[in-house]
């Protein structure tokens, strides 16, 4: 879907992306890093709004630098900075958007109000863009980057400034793209927890390097295995029979109980419930992995956050 | 709120780039006439074309042979009979003078009303070709489509062709043709024509630097008010400072609006067609003849050179302006 080789921007001196190669199949992706990395860089790259200052890529096997237009054909962006066209209604907006892609009018008005419903946004559509809330200005711009019925969309930040609601509408759309219509999803985010829920795989950047690229789960396996465990009373009786087990059990703050786990079953922990006639708990596993990923991979090559 | 997926898949294929870049002129223009300031400036530019048309037929019919003219002046004695006679004579004897002279003269005066209409209708439109689009990073969702800044450059510059097209060209041409067809003969479509052609130059090299210097000022500032004050400030400000004929030559020709005026001169060359009137038609009141003689003075121009090169530097300028700012920020 994705292929870049040996790709580099520079600013002056200072380099945002460098030496970055990359083989990304279709699916739901998550690219993370701290501020400054170069996830924008590269998306914007990607996308030709910037030049790489050197390397090649092909977006769904199209040359960007040799097919510039057409390597957009079918690909949607929605950008982290405030970005639309003034003097519009949401609608307006959305459909707009979707003749500039090369739909005709009709086409492009019917798609703008399902993607304009599917997003959320209600009668607030017929309103002028100009007079939107952060929020709405962000499904506005997540609408126009749908409207076109992409293969692959760029989200960078597409949840900044969304209420919780608001925050769980978008996730769990932007998490069904890929697996209800198979759009891929590229989705840079500071928000380790919203990648995980919805990416299957993990692209990890720091000073314009590439640290890590792989799928989650063999990821998480790659790190040693740890379970959160939260009974729902008789903390202490449940602490002694987890370390009778023969686990080295840690209390945390919060009241839940961790341990490290043999395997990535979590069976053993359901069966000393049962036989010590414990409370029921809820067990998590392998919590706040892709944090520990995340710090881990900087760590290991050098970078501070 | 769920979130369900009852959506219509778009699998066909897209259109060209020639669709994609009529979608920005059609929604700009659209955008446009919204506005009252641009509907009343419509009317006044369709005004001046019915005009045209309407100037066409009283002349045309004063000349006919049975008339209103003819009808009312024998209705005003023998003496006002002889003179629409001669009138008529003269007209019918030297359709090369009176015809291309007419309508040069009324071309003229329609091309300077259009001229300012167009003026005024960009300074409503001028904040919104790209300014606005600066102010809210507009350039990304444009760019991140399956277009180039020059599509979008194009599809701006189509915007302002078309209000240059409904405001000028359009009322231009309708009232011509209108007029034409309310002709009693053959003579005023033939002798029209090298008048309407000039009108037509001069409405392009209007086009095409006003065009050019709008998105150029267009481009200059994220702040719409600037923008208005920094095209205000070149035509209105820059034009009286460049009329002044003591000035030396490079602020003279410091103003679009200056230097359009000039090329409009040299285009019509109304001066040739009072020329002519004094020297070929047999006028034989001499006050007439010197009237027309001191016309042609004052409309004659001979700095249509410097105009030109003026005009252009203008025009290059913005050009380098609007391209250096048509980076998504």
């Amino acid at each position: 879907m994705i292929e870049v080789e040996k790709m580099s921007k520079a600013y002056g001196t200072q380099r945002a992306l460098n030496d970055v190669s990359l083989q990304v199949p279709p699916g739901a992706i998550g690219l993370l890093g701290p501020n400054g990395a170069g996830k924008t860089t590269l998306i914007k790259c990607l996308l030709n709004l910037e030049s790489p200052t050197s390397g090649t890529a092909k977006v769904l096997g199209v040359d960007i630098k040799v097919s510039n237009r057409s390597s957009r054909e079918k690909v949607g962006y929605s950008p982290e900075r405030d970005c639309h066209i003034p003097g519009m209604a949401g609608c307006e907006y959305v459909t707009y958007c979707g003749q500039l892609s090369g739909m005709t009018f009709r086409q492009a008005r019917q798609r703008a109000h399902e993607i304009l419903d599917l997003v959320g946004m209600g009668q607030e559509r017929y309103r002028s863009v100009d007079t939107y809330s952060t929020g709405m200005r962000q499904r506005a711009k997540l609408a126009q980057a749908l409207v076109h019925d992409p293969k692959i969309v760029f989200l960078d930040e597409p949840t900044n400034g969304l209420d919780p609601a608001g925050r769980e509408h978008i996730l769990t759309l932007v998490g069904s793209l890929w697996r209800e219509l198979n759009i891929s999803v590229v989705i840079s985010s500071h928000l380790l927890q919203d990648i995980e829920r919805i990416c299957d795989r993990v692209i990890i950047i720091a000073h314009g390097r590439l640290l890590v690229h792989d799928r989650i789960d063999v990821l998480k396996n790659q790190r040693r295995r740890s379970v959160e465990i939260t009974p729902s009373g008789e903390l202490d009786r449940f602490a002694s029979a987890l370390t009778a087990a023969g686990s080295t059990v840690e209390r945390l703050s919060n009241g839940r109980l961790r341990l490290e786990a043999p395997s990535e079953s979590i069976e053993w922990i359901l069966e000393l419930i049962r036989t010590n006639r414990l409370p029921p708990a809820e067990i998590v596993g392998n919590p706040n992995v892709l944090h520990e990923l995340f710090l881990a991979s900087l760590s290991e090559n050098g970078n501070d956050l | 709120m769920e979130t369900t997926f009852d959506l219509s898949r778009w699998t066909e294929k897209p259109h060209g780039l020639a669709y994609r870049r009529w979608a920005i002129v059609s929604t700009g223009l659209r955008q446009v006439l919204r506005l009252r300031t641009f509907r009343i400036l419509l009317f006044i530019g369709w005004a001046a074309g019915a005009l045209i048309a309407l100037a066409g037929f009283v002349f045309s019919q004063s000349v006919a042979n049975g008339g209103w003219l003819e009808a009312l002046a024998a209705n005003l004695g023998a003496r006002v009979e002889s003179v629409v006679a001669a009138f008529n004579a003269v007209v019918l004897l030297y359709p090369d003078v009176c015809v291309h002279g007419l309508f040069t003269i009324i071309f003229g005066l329609q091309s300077f009303i259009a001229l300012w209409l167009c003026l005024v209708g960009l300074t409503a439109l001028i904040p919104r070709l790209i300014t606005q689009d600066r102010a809210s990073n507009a350039l990304t969702i444009y760019l991140a489509r399956p277009l180039t800044s020059a599509d979008y450059l194009i599809g701006k510059l189509g915007i302002v062709a078309g209000l240059v097209l409904v405001l000028w060209t359009a009322p231009l041409l309708s009232g011509w043709l209108l007029s034409m067809l309310l002709s009693p003969n053959q003579d005023f479509l033939v002798y029209s024509i090298r008048p309407l052609g000039n009108a037509l130059l001069f409405n392009g090299i209007a086009l095409l630097s006003l065009a050019a210097i709008s998105l150029g000022v267009s481009a200059v500032s994220r702040s719409s008010r600037n923008t208005i004050i920094l095209w205000i400030g070149l035509w209105v400000v820059a034009g009286v400072i460049a009329a002044h004929p003591n000035n030396p030559a490079w602020l003279r020709h410091a103003s679009f609006s200056q230097n359009l005026a000039e090329i409009r001169k040299s285009v019509f060359r109304v001066d040739q067609v009072l020329t002519r009137a004094a020297d070929e038609l047999p006028l034989f009141n001499r006050e007439l003849t010197a009237s027309f003689r001191r016309g042609a003075e004052e409309t004659a121009t001979d700095e249509s050179r410097g105009a030109a090169v003026g005009l252009g530097v203008l025009v290059l300028l913005s050009a380098g302006v609007f391209f250096r700012k048509l980076r998504p920020e």
